[in-house]
């Protein structure tokens, strides 16, 4: 029974991680329309950056999550105004290839070079902190910062998405593109911000994850796919419904593990996005 | 645009190229293992770029995930091998499974399209990797499958050498096949090719296991030179998508595109091989970047390429031509190859019963009811969303009606697909023209033709094509590709592609809006001549009116998606039903002189 609690207190928290990474590429996908196959692997070279971070300067993992999170604002900016924004212009085929072509092209990139910089380890932030203790059941501290820094998280996003000019922009660019540009909203600019924005949200999910699940440089792939089975079963642009399928695969994948083996877990989010794209070929729900 | 399509080169192609093969089918014994083994990874590169291309650049399915049926070649064939089978037998097993494989996984990939599609492909070779370890009985898992060693590379050479002229001579095949132009109709326009006959799911599978089976060869040769694999060698993501970054370097969809790539690119790997340590990954990251960033639709089909003499062959397209453009024709003259209908005015070619069609909570058709006799002109009128574009999808079948039934000559159209009710006789065209753009006038015509209820071969489609295209005034652009053309070309592009289904209904979607008094009547000649000469029977959604007054027998009229009349226009326009429909209650009201808008005033 304990085992199974912990498990599943693990699953909540990985799938709320999940969770949080498909988000990011979900706003991007439904503002940019692209699909941002090295996404997951900014969760890799930044949890490799913070644990490097910890590791050499001792820095606080809230400072590094606030150094990360503009870092990496900065960089998807400029990488989509570089790279991506001019494929745009061409034929429907073309930008598609492209597209793939330069995201994996990043994604092999990436990996190469923070291999290069994590070392041949797997790596995470060693943080200590005191177990808190109710009664029978001893909860880590340290899951207890992560959990409050996902709820925290999700919460400012949809606050953010309700009731903010970027918010409202995001989820008018999702729904109709034409029609928002028709109404001001400009759309180069606001795909630039949501790929930055999408991408900054990565850097500080990369540092929760880097507190208690370790990291390497190849898996980012991995997560690119879980991400994109959240979003294919939650719906593009929904946050609660990225929430429920992030914890659906985590807590799926950590009973995996339990009750069978835990190297089958990796298969799981593939079988799971074919499964439901095969039931759903338009998606489950889509809503903003 | 005719200048940047190279016409046929004819002899000289033959001989080059069969004089590499010699060449190359002495390499192995003239040449030092090294070069062999170079010569070897381009040629298994060739077959999988080349046979990615057929899913990709001929049908525009951008699969990623083709490596796994390298994989799943290579760990077939290896396990085969093992397990002390014959040579061919091993083979032969390796692509017998790596097609069952391609075979199953046809049906989840082909519910997708798009981003959705190339994701899905993607995602399998994680899941292809994950299998590789962990099915340890099978595969040995991390330890990979140890083949028996012998000196195979020659052997291995000369199979791929063979394999690679197979491969390039299917892509020659498909290319003036039916099949072909199956894959390209579906590239352009999926909906569009069902509604000119083609059936395009067996299509699909088709192509997505004849290229997993040159997939499996690829991987069976190169696990037999290599005489080791294990799960990161054939499904790691970096390797992966090599073959298709050098496709698309070089120009994905054109005749010698692959091969092209294949060669430069694969030469340029093996000099960073040889020439840098570490960050090779990195490297070959970077390279994949680059092409997608500044030529995804690869280098051959830059400008300067197609104005250099030598190099503007390999930049060909796959496109046929049969006889050359001429001059604009007098299109009374010109005699369709069309059958005359028997004419029974008696008798109702289509038949709506009570057909509802309902999107959520919008009801678009609201149960249509009407006859239409054989040999008709029927004008369908009413405001923009009422619904009759609609109705016509519903015959066509683009969507199933919610309910209600659509007989065509007595027979329910419930069970039929597009392309069934295209064989049938329904020939249709669209508000917004759809040519299959990247085709020829020419090819554009000829599809239907070669799937028509009686197909036939592309040559005769496209000879009798041509009789079609004349009687559209478009010869003089017959071998235009289709995205050239002006919007009153499309149009008429589109209605000649609707008569090549040889139907007996014709849809016809607000032709003439946008067009001038001359073009119009043009088009209003043309369905005239096309009712008396052929017995074609033809509904046309139109707004102006002084060009369904020239033709039509009645019009019917819908608002909100209930028919609100039927009858000769004179009456019709008349109704108060449909004026305060198109005037509002205010125009009806006084006695007064009212002032007849424009468009009412030719009928009046």
């Amino acid at each position: 029974m304990d085992i199974l609690l912990q498990v599943l207190i693990g699953g909540v928290l990985l799938g709320g991680l999940y969770a949080l990474v498909a988000f990011g590429l979900s706003l991007i996908y439904g503002v940019v329309r692209i699909v941002n196959f090295a996404h997951g692997t900014l969760l890799a070279v930044s949890g490799v950056l913070a644990s490097l971070a910890f590791a050499s300067w001792g820095l606080h993992p809230l400072l590094i999550a606030a150094l990360l999170a503009p870092l990496m604002f900065g960089f998807a900016y400029g990488y989509y105004h570089l790279l991506l924004k001019p494929l745009a212009t061409r034929s429907h085929f073309e930008a598609t290839v492209g597209t793939v072509l330069v995201t994996v092209g990043t994604l092999m990139m990436l990996s190469d070079v923070t291999a290069k910089l994590a070392g041949a380890t797997q790596r995470n932030i060693p943080l200590r902190l005191e177990a808190l203790e109710f009664g029978e059941i001893v909860v880590s501290t340290t899951q207890l910062l992560i959990l409050a820094g996902i709820v925290a998280l999700t919460v400012v996003m949809h606050l953010m998405l309700k009731h903010t000019w970027f918010g409202r922009a995001i989820r008018a660019v999702t729904q109709d593109a034409t029609g928002a540009q028709i109404c001001g909203v400009q759309s180069v600019r606001m795909k630039a911000l949501t790929f930055a924005f999408g991408s900054a949200t990565v850097a500080v999910a990369a540092v929760l994850y880097v507190l208690s699940f370790p990291v390497d440089p190849t898996m980012g792939f991995g997560l690119t796919v879980k991400a994109f089975t959240i979003i294919v079963v939650g719906g593009v642009g929904n946050l609660p419904g990225a929430l429920l399928a992030g914890v659906f695969l985590g807590v799926a994948e950590g009973l995996t593990g339990l009750y069978w083996k835990p190297e089958w877990a990796p298969a799981l989010s593939v079988i799971v996005m074919l499964v439901i794209l095969v039931v759903w070929p338009k998606g489950v729900g889509v809503k903003t | 645009m005719s200048a940047l399509i190279a016409k046929p080169a004819g002899g000289p192609g033959w001989v080059i190229g069969a004089a590499a093969v010699l060449a190359l089918g002495v390499l192995p014994f003239v040449a030092n293992p090294y070069l062999i083994t170079f010569a070897f990874t381009v040629l298994v590169a060739y077959i999988l770029g080349q046979s990615w291309d057929w899913v990709a650049g001929e049908m525009g399915y951008v699969n990623l995930g083709h490596y796994c049926f390298y994989g799943i070649g290579a760990y077939a064939f290896a396990i085969a091998l093992v397990g002390d089978w014959p040579l061919v037998l091993s083979l032969g097993f390796a692509l017998v499974i790596t097609a069952l494989a391609a075979l199953v996984l046809s049906v989840p990939l082909f519910r997708l399209h798009g981003d959705y599609f190339a994701f899905a492909t993607l995602a399998l070779l994680p899941l292809m990797e994950v299998l590789a370890y962990n099915l340890t009985p099978i595969t040995r898992g991390a330890d990979g499958i140890v083949l028996p060693v012998k000196q195979v590379l020659q052997p291995a050479y000369l199979l791929a050498l063979g394999t690679c002229v197979i491969t390039f001579i299917v892509t020659l095949l498909i290319n003036h096949a039916r099949f072909g132009y199956a894959l390209k109709s579906i590239r352009n326009d999926e909906q569009v090719a069902e509604t000119v006959g083609v059936k395009i799911a067996p299509v699909k599978r088709r192509v997505l296991v004849l290229s997993a089976v040159f997939g499996a060869a690829a991987g069976a040769l190169q696990a037999w030179q290599m005489s080791y694999i294990d799960p990161a060698t054939v499904f790691g993501l970096n390797v992966a998508l090599v073959p298709i970054a050098m496709v698309l370097f070089a120009g994905s969809g054109l005749r010698f595109g692959p091969l092209v790539g294949v060669l430069v690119l694969a030469s340029m790997q093996q000099w960073l091989l040889v020439s840098v340590k570490g960050y090779q990954a990195t490297l070959y990251g970077l390279t994949i970047l680059l092409i997608g960033r500044f030529m995804p639709g690869g280098f051959l089909r830059a400008r300067w390429v197609r104005s250099v003499p030598g190099l503007a062959a390999l930049s060909r397209e796959h496109h046929e031509y049969v006889g050359e453009s001429a001059a604009r024709e007098q299109a009374h003259k010109v005699e369709l190859p069309l059958p005359k209908l028997q004419v029974d005015a008696a008798k109702p070619l289509i038949e709506l019963q009570g057909v509802r069609m309902q999107f959520g909570g919008n009801v678009a058709v609201n149960d249509v009811s009407l006859k239409i006799r054989q040999g008709e002109i029927v004008g369908l009128i009413g405001p923009n969303g009422s619904g009759k574009t609609t109705l016509f999808n519903c015959i066509s079948r683009v969507f199933p009606p919610t309910a209600g039934k659509v007989l065509f000559a007595g027979q329910d159209l419930a069970h039929l697909g597009r392309d069934g009710i295209a064989r049938l006789g329904v020939g249709r065209t669209y508000q917004i023209p759809r040519p299959f753009s990247d085709l020829t006038v020419q090819e554009n015509i000829a599809i239907p033709l070669m799937f028509a209820e009686r197909p036939l071969s592309p040559r005769d489609a496209m000879r009798e094509a041509r009789a079609f295209v004349d009687y559209a005034e478009l010869s003089h652009r017959l071998h235009e590709r289709a995205d050239a053309l002006s919007v009153q070309e499309k149009k008429a592009l589109e209605f000649a592609r609707a008569l090549a289904c040889r139907p007996r209904l014709l849809l016809i979607d607000e032709v003439a809006s946008g067009l001038t008094p001359a073009e119009v009547n043009r088009f209003v000649a043309h369905i005239r001549h096309v009712r008396d000469r052929y017995g074609i029977t033809v509904i046309w959604v139109e707004h102006i009116f002084s060009a369904l007054e020239q033709v039509v027998d009645r019009v019917i009229a819908l608002e909100q998606g209930s028919l609100i009349a039927d009858g000769p226009l004179a009456t019709v326009v008349k109704d108060e039903r449909v004026l305060r429909t198109y005037l509002g209650s205010a125009a009806l009201s006084p006695p007064s002189p009212v002032s007849v808008p424009a468009f009412v005033q030719g009928v009046t």
